[in-house]
């Protein structure tokens, strides 16, 4: 080998390495967490772990809630933002005044505080709101209609206002997720989509379909798309990386659910699919429903969320009432041509119970230590990528009983 | 960058200098005339890479360069006019390609998979293949520096007969990779390494099938009818089409083959 090969077969690789730019200011500007400093926190709080948040990309509206009781003023606010990012706190008049972390911020009669976060390029900014709410008791028994349906901020998907005692207010679903692979699907063609008019009692119901995932499924293997209903939190940002821990489930409740009656229809498509999309033979596709109560703090005061790992199979659940499936010897759910859960083509309405394996601290319940979830799928399997595309479970008038 | 291409040539000066000896014209080849042709064939091993030019910002590390494929085989023709001065012309058949390993930083993606779009900016580790099969047809100006030392220089075209480009994104060593959709403060979608997530497979579909650059080809004539080579394929031609969004910088070929040769 001469000079000249042993040169050429060096320069190549050193243009390619020599030439690394200066690193860019960074864009981003978010929030990613909030911290609330008090002296003694489960005066104000029913957990010492809810004086801190950690903020989801696509939330901007941040709420704590504290005990109805609680007597709030002037509280240190810590904030964690993207690198170099500033904060800005807006006064009622429009005002902008640079913000210091740690410094007492008024929460006072349940106040909205206003932030602007600008990134370290200054090309970009958000705007934030926190607030410190009081817990309002709930009653006891619930019901939902699904009447009060409306479009998502982009306009692209439908979203289902709830009770307060729900997170936000608000169902949650996996339509979000949903938009990140099929961009151009209309809200009507999304997994959970309303029915004007569809209800057993002619109002508007809800709809729940399993749905493909067009060409960016099939390349993440997420092929399908269960039409999913529950309450808590679905923390996009996971949709890709780790999808059973986007749908974060559950929302602190005080009270002993015993009974759930929900009107449905079923309507089972055939071609059953599994993760990889081959047809499985002789599996028939069913819906699921669920009512859970669990324990949402361990014993060293660590924050307890389910969720889709271990939202039917927690040791942290205390009661659980399901729509009745099939189960291998060994606890797991057994896939099955001919299920037991009675859910047909015709509108019937379902009492499910709910049967407690714990007792219930009556302590503890009171002081939100439990959370209830509440789940619908057009696939039991659909958390997992398994289902027929086609299957509709059509849900309406579910009404929750209490002791 | 222009102080290493610098670097190199001068190298080569002085090693072609120190070569030359007068007497030794004749006897390692044609110096003029009808007599001052013929033709070298090349057996070569490539290696290069895909590359924008200059880096652009957004790269922020080069964790890892490998050659794919590798293989060149190739004729020229080649005629003297004077002592020093020829032309050359030729085929080179060939099979190259890398994969690189790089992290990234607000880096512009535009995925476009049946009409559905995924777009926005990604931070995070993206790992890019790409392979070609072609041929490069060269037109040469050849100088001779010495009696065993050759130097050609020229534009080339480049015809590809099949090419792949695939890749995937997933997070850093640090655990960083995702996805702001559509703007900086767009929803954030983050990536995994357990389960990342590949460029479309349309992606060798947006890319030319010819390529215009530069040749730049060292001999050196070892035996009476052997020749060792270097040559440097310089792109000057974006690989993308023009409306292909979703790489939004130009991306060049720059591979060099090193090898022996039958000169006759």
């Amino acid at each position: 080998m001469n000079k000249t090969s042993i040169v050429a077969l060096v320069a190549v690789p050193l243009l390619m390495l020599s030439c690394i730019k200066a690193e860019q200011a960074n864009t981003e500007c978010d929030i990613e967490a909030v911290s609330l400093h008090f002296e003694s926190p489960t005066g104000i709080f029913y957990h010492e772990y809810d004086t801190m948040q950690t903020v989801i990309s696509s939330e901007t509206d941040i709420v704590f809630i504290v005990r109805s009781y609680a007597n709030v003023h002037s509280v240190p606010l810590t904030l964690r933002v993207t690198e170099g990012a500033s904060i800005f706190m807006l006064t009622e008049d429009g005002d902008e005044t640079p913000f210091q972390n740690g410094s007492e911020v008024d929460f006072s009669d349940e106040r909205v505080c206003r932030f602007h976060v600008v990134s370290e390029d200054k090309a970009w900014s958000r705007n934030y709101s926190i607030k410190i709410e009081h817990d309002t008791p709930s009653e006891g028994n619930l019901t939902f209609d699904f009447e009060d349906y409306y479009l998502d901020p982009s306009g692209k998907f439908y979203m289902w206002s709830a009770p307060e005692v729900f997170t936000d207010g608000v169902w949650k679903n996996g339509n979000p997720g949903f938009k990140i692979s099929r961009s151009l699907a209309k809200p009507m063609e999304y997994p959970s989509t309303p029915v004007a008019g569809g209800g057993p009692d002619g109002s508007a119901c809800l709809k729940l379909e399993t749905c493909d995932t067009g060409p960016f499924g099939k390349l993440a293997g997420m092929r399908i798309a269960s039409g999913s209903m529950f309450n808590g939190v679905f923390d996009v940002s996971n949709a890709i990386k780790n999808a059973l821990k986007a749908t974060q489930f559950g929302s602190p409740f005080e009270h002993k659910p015993v009974q759930m009656r929900v009107w449905l229809r079923y309507e089972r498509a055939e071609d059953y699919w599994n993760k990889a999309g081959q047809t499985m033979e002789g599996v028939w596709d069913e819906p699921d429903a669920y009512v859970v109560l669990y324990r949402n703090e361990d014993a060293e005061g660590n924050k307890i969320q389910l969720d889709g790992n271990d939202v039917l199979s927690s040791p942290h659940i205390v009661a659980l009432g399901r729509l009745p499936h099939y189960y291998n010897e060994d606890g797991t759910d057994k896939l099955s041509d001919a299920p037991i859960h009675g859910v047909t083509s015709e509108w019937q309405e379902f009492t499910i119970p709910v049967e407690y394996r714990d007792e219930i601290d009556a302590e503890v319940l009171a002081n939100r230590g439990y959370s209830l979830i509440i789940g619908f799928a057009s696939s039991w399997q659909g958390a997992h990528f398994m289902g027929a595309i086609g299957s509709k479970l059509l849900i309406d008038n579910i009404q929750l009983f209490c002791e | 960058m222009k102080h290493i291409v610098f670097t190199i040539l001068t190298l080569f000066f002085l090693s072609a200098s120190v070569n030359a000896q007068e007497d030794r014209w004749e006897k390692w080849g044609p110096t003029t005339g009808l007599k001052g042709g013929g033709f070298i064939a090349r057996v070569g091993y490539v290696i290069g890479g895909t590359t924008p030019i200059p880096l652009p910002a957004e790269i922020r590390k080069v964790n890892g360069f490998s050659p794919r494929g590798g293989v060149s085989l190739g004729i020229d023709g080649y005629k003297m006019f004077t002592k020093r001065w020829g032309i050359s012309a030729g085929a080179h058949f060939f099979w190259e390609g890398f994969h690189t390993n790089a992290d990234v930083k607000n880096y512009y993606v535009w995925l476009e998979q049946e009409g559905e779009v995924t777009k926005g900016y990604f931070t995070g580790t993206n790992v890019t293949n790409t392979e070609m099969w072609g041929v490069t047809l060269p037109l040469l100006a050849t100088f001779r520096m010495s009696p065993r030392w050759n130097v050609s220089a020229g534009p080339y075209l480049s015809l590809y007969f099949h090419q792949t480009f695939s890749g995937e994104v997933f997070d850093n060593d640090e655990g960083i990779g995702y996805l702001r959709e559509d703007v900086p403060t767009g929803t954030k979608i983050l990536m995994s390494r357990e389960n990342p997530t590949p460029y479309p497979d349309n992606f060798p579909e947006k890319m030319q099938p010819v390529a215009l650059g530069i040749e730049i080809a060292f001999d050196w004539k070892t035996a009476k009818h052997v020749n060792v080579f270097g040559l440097l394929d310089w792109g000057m031609t974006d690989i993308w089409d023009r409306n292909f969004e979703a790489i939004t910088f130009k991306m060049y070929p720059i591979y060099a083959t090193i090898g022996a040769a039958y000169r006759y």
